[in-house]
């Protein structure tokens, strides 16, 4: 039987859920309508008079080989950056697994770089890497490598993958952490009175039983790369150079702000709001049941 | 199959703890040694120094004449049964026993023969594509003893397997445990607090306290004449009862309150020397003619059908000290009343109450 709590006035509940409701309806399902709205116009820049055009928007979009290209960074972006994030960040856990002394200490400094804005995140990097006056391209130079990422697509594209994936870092950090030490010491004795070797264990036994935490992490990885980047690739290359690094998110902002086409740019968040729906749909819904053991 | 050679062991902590101290045991091919003792004992260090989970600061570690004190535990050819069962909840029954010989490079065939044979001794055939999470506690148990046993190591060791189990589970798997030895004529290592355990599974049992080993010896050798005053209230259910006395002037008789018992042996201690005399409750009968007499006031009964015991306090003997007793068949003692109870001199046994070490050979 469940518990439920009874209110004497009919009333009293729904002043209760009120306010989270009413932020809900203003802050996210009427700018959704509004968007869902306009993606069907053709608005002039001044918002004077728009026409409606149906699925114009929509069709001139996946006609338009720029968005298919964003479509294209975009995965390679947050693929990259997931990857990045994770396997540094589980490394980064295992080894601060291990350390026995001075370890709150350790943890502290490695969760540090959480605390940074995004958009500072990538202005660090920016000056780190910058081909003039930052210290790593001059590094880079010493070894032969060119590195300008204000002409070379590639390199700009590097340069926000590996900022975003350091500032997540801490964070995924945190939960391999967490796994790794929720996973009972008997598991790892018992493998290595079964004759695992160091490696063996870790690969058959550890890793296995963090695919629920790595599987999560995923999922967070995934859209923060599809989102919460935007700030830091306006701080660092806004886009460019050309379009090497508009991610979908960052083209949502140059098309409608920028450009003021804001019918096709209300039609591209519509879509990236359908993708990550379908997305986190998807990846909770089928894979969480092949990891759960 | 293999014998053990535990010498002059010891166990300290980084910050100066010291778990385990001047340890020394021998343990022959094929028997079954428990470990017993209350926690914190250093009972689960000892088992697992000889694992390889913990290093060893002092002494030496032979199985079968080879020194492991520095082999990793793999290499130990060992098997362990955790408390926890520690099974790889990820894997299947049949993965989980397989590991371990999957890692050693076993051909198939070998693997998938070991693994028949192992799960129709524990009766887990029907179970080998469960996961783990699908088992009831005693199945874990049973997958966990059968990823030892397929592993055909020189020396099983058990971390108290049983103590997450039921009691009627823990009865029943006892029985198991004492078969599968039986037929596998290994050198089994358990460890447990629970000295029932103790007492129906050992060949030997080694009595822990404080790091040190109390005693070594057969069951019987521990009911009937513990060493220690600490291993005769150890072993036994109710524990044994204890009544203050001191030697007498010849040396050779005791003073419990107005009276004196003359001992069937000399007593090693002088004159005056405080001891400690334990009877215990079964070793206590209703009457006048027994060579020790106390009176018990009653207090608690617990009526447990084939037996009544009886707590109380000994009240005649100038000293008030709480005393049990256990009466075979059902009695219905008013509480309050006084019992009259007596012992037979050669089930007494007398401690130095300073040293606890017993007096009488």
């Amino acid at each position: 039987m469940q518990k439920r709590v009874v209110y004497r006035s009919k009333l009293l509940p729904y002043l209760l859920v009120a306010p989270q409701i009413a932020i809900t309806l203003i802050f996210f399902f009427w700018p959704s309508y509004q968007a869902l709205e306009s993606s069907f116009y053709v608005e002039d820049a001044f918002g004077f008079s728009r026409n409606w055009v149906g699925m114009q928007n929509y069709a001139e979009l996946f006609a338009d080989p720029g968005y298919l290209r964003s479509f294209r960074t975009t995965l390679i972006f947050s693929v990259s950056v997931a990857a990045l994030t994770m396997s540094i960040s589980l490394g980064l856990a295992v080894a601060a697994n291990r350390v026995i002394r001075a370890a709150t200490a350790y943890r502290t400094l490695l969760i540090w770089p959480y605390a940074v804005a995004p958009a500072l995140a990538g202005v660090i990097w920016y000056f780190l890497m910058n081909p003039s006056l930052g210290i790593v391209a001059y590094w880079l130079k010493a070894l032969g490598v060119n590195w300008n990422h204000y002409v070379n697509g590639d390199q700009a594209l590097l340069l926000v993958i590996v900022a975003a994936a350091w500032k997540q870092i801490s964070y995924n950090f945190l939960f391999f952490l967490a796994g790794l030490q929720s996973i009972p010491k008997s598991l790892i004795e018992a493998a290595a009175i079964d004759r695992a070797s160091p490696a063996r264990r870790f690969w058959t036994i550890v890793f296995p039983l963090l695919t629920p935490t790595t599987f999560f992490l995923l999922v967070i990885n995934l859209v923060y790369a599809f989102f919460d980047t935007f700030a830091l690739i306006h701080a660092t290359t806004e886009g460019g150079p050309v379009d090497a690094t508009s991610i979908l998110v960052y083209r949502v902002y140059s098309t409608g702000f920028v450009g003021q086409d804001y019918g096709s740019s209300a039609a591209q968040s519509v879509v990236l709001m359908a993708l990550v729906v379908g997305m986190t749909f998807i990846q909770f819904r089928y894979i969480e049941r092949k990891v759960n053991y | 199959m293999a014998n053990l050679s535990i010498r002059s062991l010891g166990k300290t902590y980084p910050g100066g703890v010291s778990a385990v101290r001047d340890v020394d045991i021998k343990i022959q091919d094929g028997e079954f040694i428990v470990l017993v003792g209350p926690s914190g004992c250093g009972k689960s260090t000892i088992l697992r120094m000889i694992a390889g989970l913990e290093t060893i600061t002092t002494g030496d570690l032979d199985i079968d004449g080879r020194r492991v004190n520095d082999l990793e535990p793999g290499d130990r050819d060992i098997a362990m049964v955790f408390q926890n069962y520690a099974l790889y909840p990820h894997m299947t029954v049949r993965a989980n026993m397989e590991y371990g010989l999957k890692n050693e490079g076993l051909p198939k065939d070998e693997i998938a023969e070991r693994i028949a044979e192992a799960s129709r001794t524990l009766r887990l055939s029907d179970y080998l594509d469960r996961k783990p999470r699908q088992l009831s506690g005693g199945q874990r148990q049973r997958v966990a003893m059968g990823r030892a046993i397929v592993r055909k190591p020189k020396v099983f060791l058990f971390d108290e397997p049983l103590s997450n189990l039921d009691a009627k589970l823990r009865t029943q798997l006892r029985a198991e445990l004492k078969a599968l030895h039986a037929r596998l004529n290994g050198t089994f290592i358990y460890v447990t607090h629970d000295q029932v355990e103790a007492m129906s599974l050992a060949d030997r049992i080694v009595i822990m306290s404080e790091g040190k080993i109390e005693q070594i010896g057969t069951p019987m050798d521990l009911y009937l004449r513990p060493a220690t005053r600490f291993v005769a209230e150890f072993i036994g259910t109710p524990a044994m009862n204890f009544i203050d006395a001191t030697v007498g002037s010849d040396g050779h008789s005791l003073q419990i309150g107005e009276q004196m018992i003359a001992a069937d042996a000399p007593i090693h201690a002088p004159a005056g020397t405080l001891v400690s005399v334990g009877v215990r409750p079964e070793h206590l009968h209703r009457g006048q003619d027994h060579a020790m007499h106390v009176k018990l006031k009653t207090g608690f009964v617990e009526q447990l059908g084939a037996d009544t015991i009886v707590h109380g306090e000994a009240s005649t003997n100038g000293t008030a000290s709480p005393l049990g007793v256990r009466l075979q068949g059902v009695h219905m003692p008013e509480p309050g009343s006084e019992l009259q109870l007596g012992a037979a001199l050669s089930d007494l046994h007398f401690f130095d109450t300073a040293s606890g070490q017993r007096l009488n050979t």
